[in-house]
């Protein structure tokens, strides 16, 4: 069956995270998402993992769902055209920070488990060495190498995926904090990964670059640090519905499970640029370049982007794919869409209802942004919403670059286009 | 000369020395176990087929160590035997048992194995066997002995006296000298009288004495270690040429400068391109000191989100958090944790599962764990021979440094060196932090800063939010005072 995961979220016991972020909200947003399969999170945090063996059963080979009696008082939330069935997969985020070669090594690392025992055994194992209470997202003094070797002798099933790996400071090949190469990170281990996560900074197109990520296969997910934010990325499936069949298609050179992935235009990115926040510089790598990689208001060097750094290590033209290359679909959030249309900002209260409605009358997010007919978007929600999905599905789309972890901004209509759409409509 | 190159100039003296006995006076960072490892490797081949060198270290830890340098040497592993006082003391029970009177499978008793002897009677006999090389007329001391051997047991102490008692034992005693021609000794100014007296033996009939320490570091008289052996050096190995390292490759220049002047005005020489940084901060509590602290640490290591990510350099391992007395941890510790920063608190190793002799070695030696990194919470004491590139020592008051709070008072001099022994441990940031209000053991102390931070000069100083001390330190305190009305 076909189906859309998104295995990189957050509880409300990781840090900076929502209030709401739990099991019964989790349940509610993947259905308006339009996600089938959603990660827990956290699952080394122990009160997390008690909140998981309470509310969660087993379902399908590997996944959970949640029990009835917490599901029920939930499903008032979520409009008729949106009801599917949800399940959930055991995973979590590390911050592994250490020193390598000299340099101090930020690290953000994921790990899936196939169950609950393969699951505690992690949490074991990495509660022996550090504190794992304090945080949903442990920071550990532990190598990513050895993070993964834990990983996999609590389980060999469990499924190890570097984290966004782009992120300036936080990722395997980050600018700021990572490393040149995998292999650098993960030495003699590099083998036993074989997916990687491209954060919303990057794209498929950009991972393609580098042929030292052709054995690994590209997953996208959300981070989501709030029940909304839930499928800003995702992977689609195409599998049977299980850890197995889903292990397979990361694993597995030639198994075809793993379809592709919805992808945020990467520009829209936190990281996408270089530059200083505080400075409001906001620099394209060359005029990084220009001005020898230091901010023309303070100084400092500028946090150096994922285009940037992306453009170091490659070494084969734009354009190119690689071996183990899946299509993906780039989309804008829905209400960010929404707000375009009507000229407001994504969460105000008129967007907010437009999009309730929308998911109310057509269905979930994912597909009115991806496959709903234009035509029906057209008659219940206007000419201009459907206009902005229409060029939002062909990337006619201008983003002005996020950077410095400041997310980019959308702009799929300019001034005065939106009267003018609704006039040439007025006319017939 | 392959093995002379990377030495400086004094290095390099002491490397060559021969024909008498050498004292090298080695400030911290000069660079001391390298210089006593190529020593070594210097002397080896001057050594005849059946002779070795005896390499004495404070900790099995160092030993260890030390091993690994030498084998980097190229100093065949037969050729030096490497291990601490007691170390190669029980070995010369072990191998000598027969002229000992001692059982053949005596073995060494741990403190958990001791019963029905009070804690402060137990730490009473300690201090004496570790001060006094004779006992006599003390019934406590003689009671508990008996015990011992009832048991078949010796003491840790006991590894040195009864090493003693077997080389009054002339044919043993030249047997071993025989063998180890020459005798090295680190951390000098920690020994005991009995490790006195025993060198003293080991180091007739031609066998040479090198020894390195660094007076100024003698952090540990409260159990038996004689700082003053040092001034008596040349009475008690008679000969001796006695050089000085005085160039830090350790600690950044403004950091040294502080260091030197706490103890007085000492001449050190900053090899470090870098000043550094030294930081007072004076907090209202120790809550306070400990959000200040890890707020800092949060701010390095950035490791928290990401817009706390900026300009964060330092990973966990760089970090030593100081104190005087564990008590103080326990605030620091929580804040710690509640931020979910990894941190480690040195302790004592776990009881061994065995009684090998090894693990009984090991059994008073604090350590880390080195595989994971952490932020490390030590005790000064637990500080010595480590450095760190960033280090707060937290509770910079009166009333702790020095120590004076009831029934534990330091000497006055030895807390001094303490302190030094501290602040030398930072490579390029030293934070000497204080609360004007404290919890310790079940009270609260307002105490004014601790009267050394006053020797540091002013310009070595950053003061993060709390204002530079101008004019005398009284009539500000009053200010603070008159302020407080309003
Ligand atoms: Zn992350
Ligand atoms: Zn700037």
């Amino acid at each position: 069956m076909k189906f859309y995961a998104d295995l990189h979220v957050h509880s409300k016991y990781s840090r900076a995270t929502a209030k709401n972020l739990d099991l019964e909200n989790l349940y509610v947003w993947a259905q308006l998402k339009g996600i089938h399969l959603v990660g827990t999170g956290d699952f080394v945090h122990p009160v997390w993992m008690k909140e998981l063996e309470e509310k969660l059963e087993p379902a399908e080979e590997g996944l959970f769902k949640l029990k009835d009696k917490y599901a029920k008082s939930m499903d008032a939330q979520v409009p008729k055209a949106c009801q599917a069935k949800v399940r959930f997969m055991l995973t979590v985020e590390i911050s592994n920070i250490y020193k390598r070669l000299d340099k101090v090594r930020k690290v953000h690392n994921l790990i899936w488990s196939p169950s609950l025992e393969a699951a505690q055994k992690v949490q074991a194992k990495l509660g022996a060495i550090g504190n794992i209470k304090s945080d949903g997202r442990p920071i550990l003094g532990l190598d990513s190498r050895d993070l993964l070797e834990i990983a996999l002798e609590a389980d060999p099933k469990n499924i190890f995926v570097p984290a966004h790996i782009w992120t300036p400071w936080f990722s395997a090949l980050g600018s700021m904090g990572g490393f040149d190469s995998m292999k650098d990170c993960f030495a003699d281990l590099t083998d036993h990964v074989f997916a990687v996560e491209t954060g919303l900074s990057s794209d498929p197109l950009m991972n393609w670059r580098l042929k030292q990520l052709d054995p690994f296969i590209l997953v996208s997910n959300s981070d989501a640090h709030s029940p909304s934010k839930l499928g800003r990325e995702a992977n689609i499936f195409d599998t049977e519905f299980s850890y197995s069949a889903i292990y397979q298609a990361l694993f597995d050179q030639n198994d075809k499970g793993l379809v592709g992935t919805v992808e945020f235009f990467p520009e829209e990115g936190k990281y996408h640029y270089d530059g200083h926040r505080l400075c409001h510089v906001r620099w394209h790598p060359q005029e990084t370049t220009k001005n020898k990689g230091l901010c023309s208001v303070c100084g400092k060097p500028v946090t150096v982007g994922v285009m940037a750094r992306v453009e170091e290590l490659a070494d084969r033209q734009p354009g190119q794919k690689s071996k183990r290359h899946r299509p993906y679909w780039s989309a804008v959030p829905l209400p960010e869409v929404i707000g375009e249309a009507r000229g407001v900002g994504p969460a105000s209260k008129a967007v907010q209802e437009a999009y309730r409605k929308m998911l109310t009358q057509i269905g979930n997010e994912f597909y009115i942004l991806l496959d709903a007919p234009i035509d029906q978007i057209r008659r219940l929600a206007g000419e201009v919403i459907a206009e902005g999905i229409d060029r939002m599905r062909k990337g006619e789309v201008k983003i002005a670059a996020g950077y410095d972890g400041e997310y980019g901004t959308v702009e799929i209509f300019k001034d005065g286009e939106r009267q003018k759409i609704e006039q040439q409509l007025a006319l017939f | 000369m392959q093995t002379l190159s990377g030495l400086n100039d004094s290095q390099w003296k002491a490397v060559c020395h021969t024909g008498a006995h050498l004292l090298i006076v080695a400030g911290p960072g000069t660079g001391k176990t390298h210089t006593i490892t190529r020593r070594i490797a210097h002397m080896i081949p001057s050594l005849k087929p059946n002779q070795k060198v005896l390499a004495i270290t404070f900790t099995n830890k160092a030993a260890q160590e030390m091993q690994g340098r030498l084998l980097a040497l190229g100093v065949p592993l037969n050729k030096a035997l490497v291990g601490t006082f007691h170390a190669f003391c029980l070995k010369l029970l072990r191998d000598h048992w027969q002229e000992t009177a001692l059982p053949k499978d005596f073995k060494v008793a741990i403190p958990q194995d001791i019963q029905g002897f009070d804690k402060a009677v137990l730490e009473r006999i300690g201090l004496m066997k570790s001060t006094r090389l004779v006992i006599e007329g003390d019934n406590e001391y003689k009671t508990y002995q008996r015990y011992l051997r009832k048991n078949n047991w010796i003491d840790f102490d006991d590894i040195l006296r009864e090493a003693l008692a077997l080389l009054e034992n002339e044919d043993i005693a030249h047997q071993v000298r025989a063998c180890y021609r020459h005798i090295f000794v680190d951390e000098y100014q920690d020994t005991n009288i009995i490790q006195n007296a025993l060198l003293k033996i080991l180091t007739q009939e031609g066998t040479l004495l090198t020894a390195i320490g660094d007076p100024n570091q003698s952090i540990y008289g409260f159990r038996g270690g004689n700082v003053a052996l040092f001034g008596r050096f040349k009475d008690d190995f008679p000969g001796v040429r006695e050089l000085t390292l005085q160039e830090n490759y350790r600690s950044a220049s403004n950091l040294l400068a502080a260091s030197c002047q706490v103890m007085g005005g000492l001449e050190l020489l900053a090899k470090l391109d870098a000043k550094g940084k030294l930081v007072t901060h004076e907090a209202a509590s120790d809550a306070a000191e400990a959000d200040y602290v890890t707020s800092q640490i949060e701010k390095m290591v950035g490791g928290m989100d990401m817009l706390s990510a900026r300009g964060a350099y330092r990973s966990l391992g760089d970090i030593a958090i100081l104190y005087r007395l564990n008590a103080e941890r326990h605030v620091i510790g929580q804040a710690l944790e509640h931020l979910g920063i990894p941190y480690q608190v040195s302790q004592k190793v776990p009881k061994p599962a065995g009684y090998s002799d090894e693990a009984v070695l090991g059994q008073f030696e604090e350590e880390l764990d080195y595989n994971v990194e952490k932020v490390s919470l030590l005790t000064l004491h637990a500080a010595k021979g480590l450095e760190f590139p960033v280090v707060f020592i937290i509770g910079c008051e009166a009333k702790l440094l020095p120590l004076d709070i009831h029934a534990m008072k330091g000497d006055p001099q030895e807390e001094r060196r303490l302190f030094y022994v501290g602040m030398t441990r930072a490579r390029e940031h030293l934070y000497l932090t204080r609360a004007r209000r404290r919890q310790l053991f079940g009270q609260t102390w307002f105490n004014p800063p601790s009267p050394f931070l006053a020797d540091i000069e002013e310009d070595l100083k950053v003061y993060e939010n709390s204002k530079p001390r101008r004019g005398p330190r009284k009539s500000e305190e009053a200010e603070k005072q008159q302020l407080k009305l309003f």
